[in-house]
């Protein structure tokens, strides 16, 4: 069996960074008018995935499932904003919800943390309801801050015994499947601590350790030290990963709740994301250029000074994560 | 008789000479018979899992004293000082003198190549047909070292952590960089370099549990020749050992933020 050990091609050199990195979107967006239709997300991908034929995955000489290779992220807008909604602003599409359960899309807040997010909102000077002019926090990702899921973006699975490891351009994460305990929840971490299984042909990886100091989209969704996630990979056909993530925690959500969307194998179209940020979408590119599967520097610490500075002039707070009353 | 001897004279000396010579070349170079590792499914040396250094190189690659907070340690470079060019040297002082807030490292930056191997953090290799990977727990970096037949890419490029290309000599795994910045320093004393640095790094295992990390150094800019440092890496034994994290960035601004002038960025 060979590795496929093709990268994506990423000319972001740290001035790039500054420049992609301004105060509302993210590093790499594109830009959506008005008229953009409605990005598909959880609810087509369920639809969609309830009509495939069952699907055995090859599987490693250890003889578990072999999710090896290079692949997207959820597509989409980048995870913007993970509720179904309609056109935001240039950086914001329609697109559907992320969230597969509850099936209406909405994260289960509590009262309070229904509220918490609402100020979160207000607080970006981006036009959300409740807005009073005084500035809040700023979007983690805006700092170059990693996290997993939605925002843990395309990247190349290389398994081994006892682990499997994803990377991408700038971060990676090791995922002992070993059987090894947890690191202690004392210790708090931006990605978490994983721990992965196998079941049947899925990768079940649990999450503690969560340090609750990132958003899980641009306008404030959130999360605490106290959310473990489970996420779940699973080959739904030889090209895509029917990617599955559960959040809990009952000191800010009713119940625990899901998001579900597919990654594409990169090269093989589908459900790209729309920041045309990985040259593999274009298969010209990446015939013509012997460079094109390389993984190239991407930095993002290295160039964000400025954007840090505009943000604390700007009087944003630090988010050092936030918890109900007691 | 006489012309005999005479000839078996100068036949015993010349063999003399050459064996004693054959003798001094083997003597510094054969050492302790090399080490047999594991190989890969590609039949190469099995150099992967977790990996850190045992020094006090981090603080200073020439040997140093203790100061407050920073152990005495042996240097690393060979012939004991860097060949500095006077200018070059003089730049160093004063990097030393205003290390606190111009080392690269007191804004989170990616340490450049060495500087990331040796700094205290374990990294783990990776290993791939075409490619090897090596994950550091510093930044969550991540280092591609490509074998899949390309050069170099043309430059002017300037990259934090150069462009690597990697290939076996023997037992030897030997990785040309190249398309530095001048932004990364060599450890937190000030030693430098500027963006027409070359290094070779040669990782060279000795035992089931040990390398050899040898790295030349060549930058006409700075140097007056190239010049090497060498040191053992350790593989990690602790039974949990795995690579965690370090977010620079996150706890440096999150110190920051809330004090009066205190951002570095501003």
């Amino acid at each position: 069996m060979r590795n496929p050990s093709f990268g994506a091609i990423t000319l972001v050199a740290a001035a790039l960074a500054v420049l992609a990195l301004s105060l509302r979107p993210a590093a790499g967006q594109a830009r959506f008018d008005v008229k953009t239709p409605k990005l598909p997300m959880s609810k087509t991908w369920v639809a969609y995935k309830a009509t495939l034929p069952p699907y055995s995955p090859p599987r490693t000489p250890n003889g578990v499932p072999d999710l090896q290779g290079v692949w997207g992220g959820p597509g989409g807008a980048g995870g913007d904003d993970l509720e179904d909604h309609g056109y935001v602003d240039v950086t914001t599409p329609p697109q559907e919800s992320y969230v597969s359960d509850p099936p209406d899309g909405r994260i289960p807040y509590t009262p309070w943390a229904l509220t918490q997010r609402a100020a979160h909102r207000a607080g970006l000077s981006r036009g959300w309801p409740g807005e009073t002019g005084e500035r809040l926090y700023a979007d983690p990702a805006s700092y170059c801050f990693t996290m997993i899921g939605p925002r843990g973006g395309a990247g190349e699975i290389i398994q081994q015994p006892g682990s499997v490891i994803m990377v991408t351009g700038r971060v990676h994460r090791v995922i002992p499947t070993d059987g090894r305990p947890h690191v202690s929840e004392r210790a708090k971490f931006w990605r978490g601590n994983p721990r992965g299984r196998w079941d049947g042909d899925t990768l079940v990886v649990e999450v503690t350790g969560l340090n609750g100091k990132h958003w899980l989209d641009s306008v404030g969704n959130f999360y605490s030290e106290n959310t473990r996630m489970v996420e779940r990979f699973r080959m739904a056909d030889a090209n895509t990963i029917d990617y599955e993530l559960t959040v809990e925690d009952p000191t800010i959500y009713t119940r625990p709740w899901k998001m579900n969307y597919p990654m594409r194998r990169a090269g093989t179209g589908g459900t790209d994301n729309t920041t045309g940020k990985y040259a593999w979408r274009n298969t010209v590119t990446v015939n013509s250029d012997p460079y094109a599967r390389e993984v190239w520097e991407n930095t993002c610490n290295e160039g964000v000074g400025h954007t840090i500075a505009e943000l604390h002039k700007l009087g944003f707070k630090w988010f050092s994560g936030v918890m109900p009353p007691r | 008789m006489r012309r005999w001897l005479v000839t078996f004279v100068l036949v015993s000396t010349v063999l003399a000479v050459v064996w004693f010579g054959v003798a001094t070349v083997a003597a510094q170079t054969a050492g302790p018979a090399p080490y047999n590792s594991p190989r890969t499914r590609d039949g190469h040396p099995d150099l992967q899992g977790i990996w850190q250094v045992l020094n006090t190189v981090a603080w200073d690659v020439e040997d140093h004293n203790a100061r407050l907070g920073v152990p005495a340690g042996h240097g690393v470079v060979e012939g004991g000082t860097i060949p500095y060019q006077p200018a070059a040297l003089a730049k160093k002082q004063e990097n030393f003198q205003n290390r606190a807030t111009l080392d690269p490292e007191a804004k989170c930056f990616l340490p450049g190549i060495p500087r990331m191997t040796y700094m205290p953090y374990p990294f783990r290799i990776v290993q791939q047909r075409e490619k090897i990977t090596i994950l550091y727990e510093y930044l969550g970096a991540v280092r591609f070292l490509y074998m899949n037949g390309n050069p170099h890419p043309k430059g002017p490029i300037e990259w934090f952590m150069g462009d690597s290309r990697a290939r076996w000599e023997g037992n030897t795994l030997v990785v040309d960089v190249v398309h530095f910045t001048d932004q990364t320093w060599l450890d937190r004393s000030g030693n430098f370099h500027s963006e027409a640095l070359h290094v070779v790094e040669r990782y060279t295992p000795t035992g089931p549990n040990h390398m050899l990390y040898e790295v030349t150094l060549e930058d006409p800019k700075v140097f007056t020749r190239p010049w090497k440092m060498s040191m053992p890496l350790y593989r990690r034994q602790d039974a949990n050992a795995e690579l965690l994290e370090y977010e620079c960035l996150s706890y440096l601004l999150e110190d920051a933020w809330t004090r009066p002038n205190g951002l570095p960025f501003n």
